[in-house]
């Protein structure tokens, strides 16, 4: 594994991330990235958020027809 | 009607909702709504009351949902040129920088508030290609391991992850534009 990632490296990671468990070299380098850059943070917080939403989505979709309040 | 079978007619849109954003086919969706709720009325004692009505059904849903994506396996993995074009390129320089960085989005409970942002979510969700589309679902909304996603379409993993990847960016970008531009930035 390289030891720099890019942010295309890391944003790919990331997105892996929402469906295995990334492995400890991959953490690591993520994590040393998520130092030392302004934008993969952001990036890390939208995939979190459009996560969030979707399991909003299921509820307001699968619950009770409303979206919550 | 009994009172039974009017509450279970009255949720046939949703459910249609749910189908059509999984499947991506409005025929298979009205089978598998369909199915669904002749499988309810058939065995109404089986609803046994202490889970809410669509909760009921949606679990009946999905599994014939997978049931029509079992039958439509060629169809439903099939790649439209979309599926296949490579999304990263619009995103990273050749060096693998941002070529715009990413905003802040704040907490997805601010969006959730509003009826509206579930409008434009879905929306987006079903602008994916058909496959991401297909294939994002079935991990956000099935529920379906990714060693399941593959069985069921017969696609690889490395097919999967790709289209994962892609999807999630698409998604991301469709949100950017049609939710988060033009409004104001939310505290950090």
């Amino acid at each position: 594994m390289k030891t720099t990632l890019t942010c295309r490296d890391v944003t790919r990671l990331v997105l892996e991330g929402e469906d295995r468990h990334l492995r400890l070299s991959e953490r690591l380098g993520v994590r040393v990235h998520m130092l030392i850059c302004k934008a993969c943070p952001k990036f890390a917080r939208q995939v979190q958020f459009m996560r969030g939403a979707m399991g909003q989505w299921k509820q307001y979709g699968g619950g009770n027809g409303e979206p919550p309040h | 009607m009994t009172e039974f079978a009017r509450q279970v007619e009255a949720l046939r849109p949703q459910l249609l909702r749910f189908a059509r954003t999984q499947l991506r086919n409005d025929a298979w969706a009205e089978d598998a709504v369909s199915e669904t709720l002749l499988a309810a009325l058939e065995r109404p004692q089986s609803f046994a009351g202490a889970s809410q009505l669509k909760t009921w059904l949606v679990g009946i849903l999905k599994h014939k949902v997978v049931d029509q994506l079992r039958r439509h396996t060629r169809e439903a993995s099939l790649m439209s040129d979309d599926d296949s074009a490579d999304f990263d390129e619009l995103l990273f320089t050749a060096d693998g920088h941002w070529r715009e960085a990413p905003k802040e989005w704040g907490d997805p409970e601010h969006a959730c508030r509003e009826r509206q942002f579930f409008e434009v979510l879905e929306a987006c969700v079903q602008h994916l290609p058909g496959v991401q589309g297909r294939v994002f679902m079935m991990r956000e909304w099935l529920e379906l391991e990714t060693d399941e996603i593959c069985k069921e379409l017969a696609i690889t993993p490395t097919n999967l992850w790709v289209l994962l990847h892609r999807a999630r960016l698409r998604l991301r970008s469709c949100l950017q534009s049609t939710w988060f531009d033009g409004r104001e930035a939310p505290p950090a």
